[in-house]
């Protein structure tokens, strides 16, 4: 078990970054600045800074995003100046956890380090 | 009351036309279970048999058909067991009494009249959430792995998981799961949270670690407040 960090980014998926929605954005870099991995989620509901609701329209999609990124402690810290300069408005919360990476039966040079 | 884990099975030979006082051997013994609160007990009448006369009880030939053999069974706890024994021991003019180790998996009860359900205690304080990391190709013995963790966590009595699915993500393995319009990707991302008290973590952490063959799992501390299902029947007896 390792000592690593998880970062969760709370941002909407209206938010735009050079055009393309910001969660894609976000994924691309990490995926540049080689962090292990990144996942987006799509909420159903929520409400955050504008009070606005967000949820599923039949025309317009704002549903709240959540980017959960786990990594080593530095790297994640590398990563936190970058996001949090590509985001606009939204939330970033980054907690302490352990990690168990399970790998069976997979080529070892498909892995990413 | 029956509950998961070690028990005892009893299985007791008869033969159908065996007396106790004025009924059958069966009836009594199964009236005499009842009667002491066993959870339940079946009685089934064998095909074709043999026992201790060494005469052969069949009912193709007619002539043998009159005393079949009559197995009952029941599941107890050992204590339980203990108890109705020397009973059982005193009943039985003839037959057979065995006793095996079991283990009981699951107890179910179908109730259409609500019970109050035994106060199942508030659970307060720290606790660990795992997060499991897979992909939804991931497949256990043909079934979703997501599925199959799912179920595997319900029979260990965890209190709760949920499954998300992501939208995009990319992992260890390299590739970009994401789902576009032209291409349905059916590997999208998936996490599994946990949230159970911290003594329950490892069992967890090392079922789920066997069943992974290429994912990731996260533990953290976190408070858990566990709010207490509200029944009618627990409802009525806070009242």
């Amino acid at each position: 078990m390792r000592k690593a960090k998880i970062l969760r980014l709370h941002i909407g998926e209206r938010d735009l970054f050079n055009g393309k929605p910001l969660y894609e954005a976000i994924v691309k870099k990490c995926y540049d600045m080689n962090i292990a991995g990144a996942t987006v989620f799509r909420g159903l509901e929520g409400y955050g800074e504008t009070a606005e609701i967000h949820r599923h329209h039949l025309v317009t999609h704002d549903q709240p995003i959540i980017v959960v990124v786990v990594d080593a402690e530095e790297r994640i810290n590398e990563l936190l100046p970058v996001v949090e300069s590509m985001m606009d408005t939204g939330m970033i919360a980054v907690s302490d956890v352990d990690v168990i990476r399970v790998q069976r039966n997979v080529p070892a040079n498909t892995d990413r380090k | 009351m029956l509950s998961k884990g070690p028990a005892k099975k009893v299985t007791i030979y008869v033969n159908e036309d065996s007396h106790h006082h004025l009924g059958t051997l069966y009836e009594a013994i199964l009236t005499f279970l009842m009667h002491k609160g066993v959870a339940g007990a079946t009685a089934t009448r064998a095909l074709a048999g043999f026992g201790a006369h060494r005469e052969m009880h069949t009912p193709n030939i007619e002539l043998l058909a009159f005393h079949l053999p009559i197995r009952i069974e029941f599941v107890e706890s050992a204590q339980k067991v203990d108890e109705l024994l020397p009973t059982l021991y005193d009943m039985m003019s003839d037959g057979l009494i065995e006793v095996q180790d079991t283990s009981v998996i699951k107890v179910a009860k179908k109730e259409k009249t609500v019970e109050p359900k035994l106060p199942h205690g508030e659970k307060r304080g720290p606790a660990k959430l795992i997060r499991v990391f897979l992909g939804e190709a991931d497949r256990w013995n043909g079934e979703p792995l997501y599925d199959a963790i799912i179920k595997r966590l319900r029979m260990m009595d965890v209190s709760g998981a949920t499954v998300y699915r992501g939208i995009l993500g990319y992992g260890a393995k390299g590739h970009s799961h994401k789902q576009s319009f032209f291409h349905m990707s059916r590997d999208l991302p998936i996490m599994i949270s946990i949230v159970e008290s911290t003594d329950k973590v490892d069992a967890i952490r090392t079922a789920v670690e066997n069943m992974l063959t290429d994912g990731l799992i996260v533990i953290s501390d976190v408070e858990m407040i566990r709010l207490v299902q509200s029944t009618a029947g627990a409802a009525n007896a806070k009242g």
